[in-house]
């Protein structure tokens, strides 16, 4: 047996792999090319398009006179859409505010996210077997709802007149707010009202994809470490704290970057339900890029926009990357 | 390594050749310059592609006028192709640069002159099919002049877009607050007591609102109005830049202040463009006169068959004559990169200039004619649409509202938000009139 295995192993090491023969060679390359075409065409060109379009006082309702309209109407301006962030202009004014907005909105959604999948996490997981399943599928639900409907669903909930909150809020005897969306006096702590009311929709329906992570983490860790700080006397608490949250920091980092990355990204919840309103509390980067690029037609003004949210991210998620690389050596 | 690379390019290169679309040499054109009719009428037959947004209204007019077109010309076949609308401009945007539109785009007046003809996506109507001052003979002055640039004439509009001097009335409200209808409003301070008379709060909250005229386009067309009913302009006087910090200009914004502060008649911060506008709220019921275009009540009858309202015309803001800007509507134009100018501009000229093509597009979108003959003989429009009737009389009085360099940016960006939040007393309306000076003039500059 041995002597038959030994000559198929070496045929199969990794350093061998260019004995592969001619038919296998082209089965890979013909495997690979279409998925490779497909990601150059619509991801890397485009990306790289951005990164040209951005020196560019460029509009594609203009007749340019070089390649792909470039030059001509369409002038290469070098710095200029960069500089003209810090101008004293309107446009520049609200791209500042969705920077703040957007940079507002990641840093409030993501410790709020955890607090709530991570605690949900561990009491889903604790519960009977049976149940498990039926909660899992019941938070992952707006998951894979439509974001446009669940943004129009909750718009009808924060309506000021005919919506269930104010009415949930009047039941009880309080005094809503006058208005949850459209409000621009209405400011707590610094975070505008409609800003909360579009993190509340945004995390309703975007936790059950934390959770259900954290769930698969959970159980991913052995009961022997468990076992073990019970036998040495450790308490519920305890147990998570020294115990399960150590294990979990890869998991941890995975969702912090993700949920950081997804919500400096976020759109629909900002188009639909406030429009950027009121006064541009709540205009975001992307809906920043997409009203310059697809209503205003200023691509140039929109891909340098885009460069700076591409930094953005980048610095989140190398930042977050330092934060919660795991030093310790906890494995399991 | 080499010999991998050049099979991966090579794979690549014929992948891609098999999806790239077969090109041939074009022409080139020279767009600004009209259209010269060099060659004779088509022996063979001529496909030309004619591209519009996917309202099924206007969806469903053109379908009536291309079939038409196509039995009068069997040598020209018409390949019509709709897009949603957001879509439709994204469409655009990147069809013109790779070359690849139709030959006859339905576009919005207000656009053409600032975008496409100054960017020189479009052809100039030749001389054969219609001059400027042909087209002012037929046409209303307002949406003809969105395609009138510098001394150029670049397409035909199918509609006056009117947004001025008509609103929505709840008829059930008026009953319910014992107003005659319908009304005789002879001051606008009769329709504001009016509108008191029927708004309603409740547990401090405003249910209806008795004038609402907040909407993106309704802020700004009320201003604009206000401005020209006194006499103004909002041009400076170079005819590029604007003027909005004049006295015409603010006494129109505390105008609008004091409907919402002084006379309450309607709360700008739960009745707004976002929430509760009034193409969605006046149908729910919470709003009594909701001031808007004609075109929402024929949306209105569509999706609310049931709810008992009427259009009817309104009072000027100062009591004086009637003066008014207004966008220039919907139109068709032909692409700089068409191969088929002649058989384009005669299709475009069979759709908005003749007089039945007109009254087929008007009555199934729901428009108001851009012929002056279609409303100086209304009543084939009118059988089907009725609810356009008072703006017939409002028609003469409007000016094309102006090459305005972006219209969205100023509309949506500029005088919408500075104008709503002077009403919800988050800046005063000498504040908001110097804002939007500032911020329309730095737009005019940055386009330079």
């Amino acid at each position: 047996m041995a002597n038959v295995a030994i000559p198929l192993m070496k045929k199969i090491e990794p350093d061998k792999g260019q004995r592969l023969w001619p038919w296998q060679k082209w089965f890979v390359y013909g495997s690979l090319t279409p998925i490779m075409a497909l990601l150059l065409f619509f991801s890397i060109l485009p990306v790289l398009w951005v990164f040209v379009l951005c020196f560019y006082n460029y509009s594609p309702t203009r007749a340019g006179s070089g390649f792909l309209d470039m030059g001509g109407a369409n002038p290469f301006i070098g710095l200029g859409n960069f500089k003209a962030m810090f101008a004293d202009l309107q446009t520049s004014a609200i791209f500042r505010k969705s920077f703040v907005n957007t940079i507002m909105f990641a840093i409030l959604v993501l410790p709020i996210n955890l607090a709530i999948t991570l605690p949900l996490a561990v009491l889903v997981e604790s519960s009977q077997a049976r149940l498990k399943g039926f909660f899992r599928a019941i938070y992952f639900m707006p998951v894979i709802t439509s974001a446009v409907a669940v943004a129009i669903m909750w718009g009808y909930i924060f309506h000021p007149q005919q919506g269930l909150l104010n009415l949930m809020i009047k039941t009880i005897g309080l005094t809503p707010p006058r208005a949850w969306l459209t409000d621009p006096r209405a400011v707590y702590f610094g975070i505008p009202l409609a800003m909360i009311a579009v993190i509340i929709s945004y995390i309703w329906q975007d936790f059950g994809y934390n959770l259900v992570i954290f769930i698969a983490a959970l159980q991913g860790i052995p009961n022997e470490f468990r076992d073990a700080a019970k036998v040495d006397g450790a308490n519920a608490w305890q147990e998570f704290w020294q115990i399960t949250l150590p294990l979990l920091r890869p998991t941890m980092l995975f969702v912090c970057v993700m949920t950081t990355l997804s919500s400096l990204q976020v759109f629909v919840p900002f188009q639909v339900m406030t429009n950027g309103g009121p006064a541009f509390q709540t205009e975001v980067l992307v809906k920043n890029i997409y009203d310059n690029a697809f209503r205003y037609k200023q691509m140039g003004w929109a891909a340098a926009i885009s460069i700076v949210l591409f930094l953005l991210v980048l610095i989140f998620t190398v930042i977050q990357f330092r934060l919660l690389r795991s030093d310790s050596g906890l494995e399991y | 390594m080499k010999k991998r690379l050049i099979y991966v390019v090579i794979i690549m290169a014929v992948v891609l050749s098999a999806c790239a679309k077969t090109t041939t040499t074009q022409a080139p054109v020279v767009p600004t310059k009209a259209a010269e009719p060099t060659s004779p009428p088509p022996a063979e037959k001529v496909t030309i592609k004619v591209w519009s947004h996917s309202n099924p209204a206007f969806q469903k007019a053109n379908d009536l006028l291309i079939a038409k077109f196509m039995a009068q010309n069997p040598n020209i076949e018409i390949k019509f192709e709709t897009f949603e609308y957001d879509l439709y401009l994204q469409n655009l945007e990147t069809s013109m640069v790779a070359g690849t539109e139709a030959d006859v785009l339905e576009l919005f007046g207000t656009w053409i002159c600032p975008q496409y003809a100054k960017g020189g996506r479009l052809l100039e109507v030749p001389e054969d099919v219609m001059t400027y001052a042909q087209a002012k003979e037929i046409f209303f002055q307002a949406p003809l002049d969105g395609y009138y640039c510098d001394g150029k004439l670049y397409g035909l509009p199918h509609e006056f877009n009117l947004e001025n001097g008509g609103a929505l009335v709840n008829t059930a409200l008026f009953e319910k607050a014992g107003i005659p209808f319908p009304p005789k409003w002879a001051t606008f301070d009769e329709l504001l007591a009016d509108a008191q008379k029927m708004t309603e709060v409740t547990d401090g909250a405003m249910a209806v609102a008795g004038w609402d005229p907040i909407t993106g386009d309704g802020l700004t067309f009320t201003l604009l109005a206000g401005i020209l009913e006194q006499g103004g302009n909002y041009f400076a006087s170079d005819g590029r830049h604007f003027n909005f910090d004049t006295p015409e200009a603010k006494k129109m914004i505390q105008t609008m202040v004091d409907w919402a502060q002084k006379y309450k008649v309607v709360d700008p911060i739960v009745f707004t463009d976002e929430s509760n506008s009034v193409s969605t709220s006046f149908f729910t019921g919470n709003m009594a006169i909701g001031f808007i275009g004609s075109w929402a009540a024929g949306e209105g009858i569509i999706s609310y068959p049931d709810f008992k309202f009427d259009y009817v015309e309104i009072p000027t803001y100062f009591g004086g004559e009637r003066r008014f800007a207004a966008d220039s509507g919907w139109g068709k134009v032909v692409s700089a990169h068409t191969k088929h100018p002649l058989e384009a501009w005669k299709f475009v000229k069979f759709v908005t200039a003749e007089l039945d093509s007109a009254v087929i597009y008007n009555t199934n979108s729901g428009t108001i004619p851009a012929l002056k003959a279609l409303v100086e003989n209304p009543e084939k429009v009118l059988a089907v649409e009725p609810w356009i009737k008072p703006t017939f009389d409002l028609l003469p009085h409007g000016q094309y509202i102006g090459n305005l360099t972006d219209r969205d940016k100023l509309f949506y960006e500029i005088v919408y938000p500075n104008v709503l939040q002077a009403m919800q007393g988050v800046i005063t309306a000498e504040e908001a009139a110097q804002k939007i000076n500032t911020d329309t003039n730095a737009m005019v500059d940055a386009a330079q």
